[in-house]
């Protein structure tokens, strides 16, 4: 087994953002997940600013999804501690949740609802205060307008996608977390999602993106993470470093594992 | 009291999905005639049924019909994630075992509404038409069933042979339940009053509050991932 | 080495105790006047309840620790516990059973104790059902912590609830009122710690087992990353 000191990544993102002198947004410390005895994230450090939007890349297996399940609370962390403002994610787990959207590979739509129905349904569970206003709001917004009445089984793929968007997005989320967002999705899709993305970044939300698509992680991210085998082998500013260059250190860290 | 209102939208949702499809009731109250038409058949075409082997009869054909719509509580959310969905939702697990204990109890209630009047044209003839007896031992084992049952098939639902293993897991912890409701639906099918059954309904009730408490308690470490 | 001998303690032990034991239940202690040479199960029988109850009980306290702690032991443990117990409650059933034919003339009867035993059975053998339906092994340690703690909850009710349905069956026997004379005491005692320390023989070397399994599996899966 490699071994590596711990405190590598904490060397490594010395050259903080330029806001640090505010409390974190996001703060991860410590942060660990073993299932059984393979350790999937081996302490993990990472401090975000309101309005940061980072892009964390990694080959297949390294722990992106379990550190997104974990911000997300979908997973208890082995060790470590992860808050957002001062909510504690073990200890006030509800309000935590409160602040929270996810788009995941899955749809979390129910196939058995109209298109409102689900909406509404979810708006009411995170106690939007008009959850058709918000609801009708938000399918504009994606363009579904047209077809609210129709169930989530009878959608075509790419409409179904534009409604993981919209559902994502029912409780303006401050924290945005998108796991793999782009795969599979038609033009129309993407482009709604980069669209919302941009949205949300010009209104100070923040967002984490975990995704293997360099281009399209590129483009919108302010902060760039590697993660391999359980660490976050580099975090910089997106602006620390050009696209060529990074992919070619990208690289470099995919052929060292 | 936002927590009663979290359970009441959980539920809403799931009964309105039920109205729309309508395929847990119809495959319970379904299944549950086939069993009583069958038992009816196996018992001898024509012969009557005391009132021990009618409430044998009648619980038989509502437990294992019942199996059917708790086996799809947890199947529909696991469709397209929609459990992870809730999770990380500002719902806690609690209110989650909530709504869907009440969900089962319902559809238990209205499936009964078929299976209890079938039972009777089927196997009523020497039998007492008791139904204000019959109405507490019910509600009791619906109850009973369904805090027991949502925990297990939240758990059966999580591996990969969901449809076995819920039977396999549930009627073992139910038995009890099962036994009891057999001895006091023989007393009210032979006419006793509710104050004679008291020596049953009330361990039953017992069953359920312990049920209850363990299955609210464990739930969130039954649908976690982690 | 110094592993070794303390893994083979407790068989080697139980090695020599349980010859001694079966040897008293045969020279030692006398034939009882009404039962004859088949109440000399009873030596094995009750000590064989009692460590598959004892199996039960460490299976809950393993389960409630692993939900708090989430370590790999407590899972060995829990396993480990179930699957004695199951094997231990089939031999009380069977006991139960061979000595219930001469004396109650017949192999079954809901009598409580007989019926606590036999859905217990059913609730931890549907537990090794379970756990050999999933090979996560943190959702198989959880499920099956979540299952031997309500099994273990449903032990009062279903003992309390057999006493009052049973009335559906004439009840045939008492079996509490039995005088038992002081050297049946000697080798009862004698039995039941023979039995105990087989017990934790299993019990180590079924634990010891379920962590290699497990160390095993980590090294494949690191193998295949």
């Amino acid at each position: 087994m490699r071994l590596r000191p711990k405190n590598t990544c904490r060397t490594k993102r010395k050259p903080k953002t330029s806001v640090s002198d505010q409390p974190p947004f996001l703060s991860i410390s410590g942060l660990r997940k073993s299932y059984g005895g393979r350790e999937a994230l081996r302490g993990i450090d990472l401090d975000l600013q309101r309005g940061e939007f980072l892009c964390l890349f990694g080959p297949n297996g390294a722990g992106k999804s379990t550190l997104l399940k974990i911000v997300a609370t979908l997973l208890r962390p082995s060790a470590g501690q992860v808050n957002l403002l001062d909510y504690d994610l073990q200890e006030h787990p509800e309000q935590y949740r409160a602040q929270l959207g996810m788009v995941s590979h899955q749809s979390f739509v129910y196939q058995d609802l109209s298109v409102l129905e689900n909406l509404e349904f979810y708006a009411a569970l995170y106690g939007v205060k008009q959850p058709r206003e918000r609801s009708l709001e938000l399918l504009e917004q994606v363009n579904l307008l047209d077809c609210c009445d129709m169930l989530a089984a009878n959608l075509s793929r790419g409409m179904q996608q534009r409604l993981t968007i919209a559902r994502a997005l029912v409780n303006d989320p401050t924290l945005l977390l998108l796991d793999e967002p782009y795969t599979g999705l038609d033009e129309h899709a993407a482009s709604v999602l980069r669209d919302q993305l941009q949205l949300l970044h010009s209104r100070k939300r923040t967002i984490i993106m975990v995704t293997h698509n360099l281009r399209r992680g590129m483009e919108s991210a302010t902060r760039l993470g590697i993660l391999t085998r359980g660490e976050l082998v580099y975090l910089e500013p997106k602006k620390n470093i050009d696209q060529a260059g990074f992919e070619k250190l990208y690289f470099q860290h995919l052929e060292t594992v | 009291m936002s927590s009663l209102r979290q359970v009441r939208f959980l539920l809403g949702k799931d009964l309105r999905i039920e109205l729309r499809k309508k395929e847990s009731l119809v495959s319970m109250a379904f299944f549950g005639t086939l069993i009583l038409v069958m038992l009816n058949i196996a018992n001898g075409i024509g012969r009557q049924v005391d009132a021990e082997t009618g409430a044998g009869i009648l619980w038989v054909a509502i437990i294992f019909s019942s199996v059917l719509g708790l086996g799809r509580v947890f199947a529909r959310e696991k469709e397209n994630g929609c459990v992870a969905a809730l999770l990380l939702s500002p719902v806690t697990a609690g209110e989650i075992y909530l709504a869907k204990t009440l969900v089962n109890f319902t559809l238990m209630l209205l499936a009964e509404l078929v299976l209890v009047p079938v039972f009777y044209v089927l196997f009523g003839a020497q039998l007492n038409a008791a139904p204000l007896t019959l109405l507490p031992i019910l509600l009791l084992v619906n109850l009973g069933f369904s805090t027991t049952g949502t925990l297990v098939s939240a758990i059966s639902a999580g591996t990969r042979r969901n449809e076995v293993l819920l039977p396999i897991l549930l009627f073992p912890l139910i038995l009890p339940l099962t036994a009891l409701a057999v001895k006091a639906t023989s007393g009210a099918l032979a006419a006793k009053p509710l104050t004679a059954l008291l020596d049953q309904l009330e361990p039953m009730a017992a069953f359920c509050v312990v049920f209850t408490a363990a299955g609210y308690l464990l739930f969130p470490f039954a649908i976690r991932e982690d | 080495m110094s592993t070794l001998n303390r893994t083979t303690l407790f068989p080697a032990l139980a090695a020599l105790l349980i010859p001694a034991a079966i040897g008293m239940v045969f020279f030692y202690a006398p034939l009882e006047r009404t039962m004859g040479s088949v109440q000399k199960i009873f030596y094995f029988h009750l000590p064989l309840a009692f460590s598959a109850f004892l199996s039960f009980t460490v299976a809950c306290i393993a389960g409630i620790m692993y939900l708090r702690k989430r370590q790999r032991i407590w899972d060995a443990r829990l396993a480990a516990s179930i699957e004695i117990g199951v094997v231990f409650t089939t031999l009380v059933l069977i006991t139960g059973s061979l000595w219930g034919k001469p004396i109650w003339n017949t192999y079954w009867t809901w009598d409580p104790r007989l019926t606590t035993s036999l859905i217990l059975w059913f609730i931890f053998a549907s537990c090794l059902i379970l756990r050999s339906a999933i090979d996560e092994e943190g959702k198989r340690a959880t499920f099956s912590a979540v299952m031997a703690i309500i099994g273990f909850i449903d032990v009062p009710i279903v003992f309390l609830s057999a006493r009052l349905w049973r009335s559906i069956h004439p009840t045939v026997i008492r079996t509490d009122s039995i005088g038992l004379e002081s050297s049946m005491i000697v080798t009862l005692l004698v039995s039941m710690t023979a039995m105990l320390i087989f017990w934790v023989g299993l019990y180590k070397f079924r634990v010891a087992l379920h962590l290699q399994e497990a160390k095993v599996n980590d090294l494949q899966t690191d193998g295949i990353r």
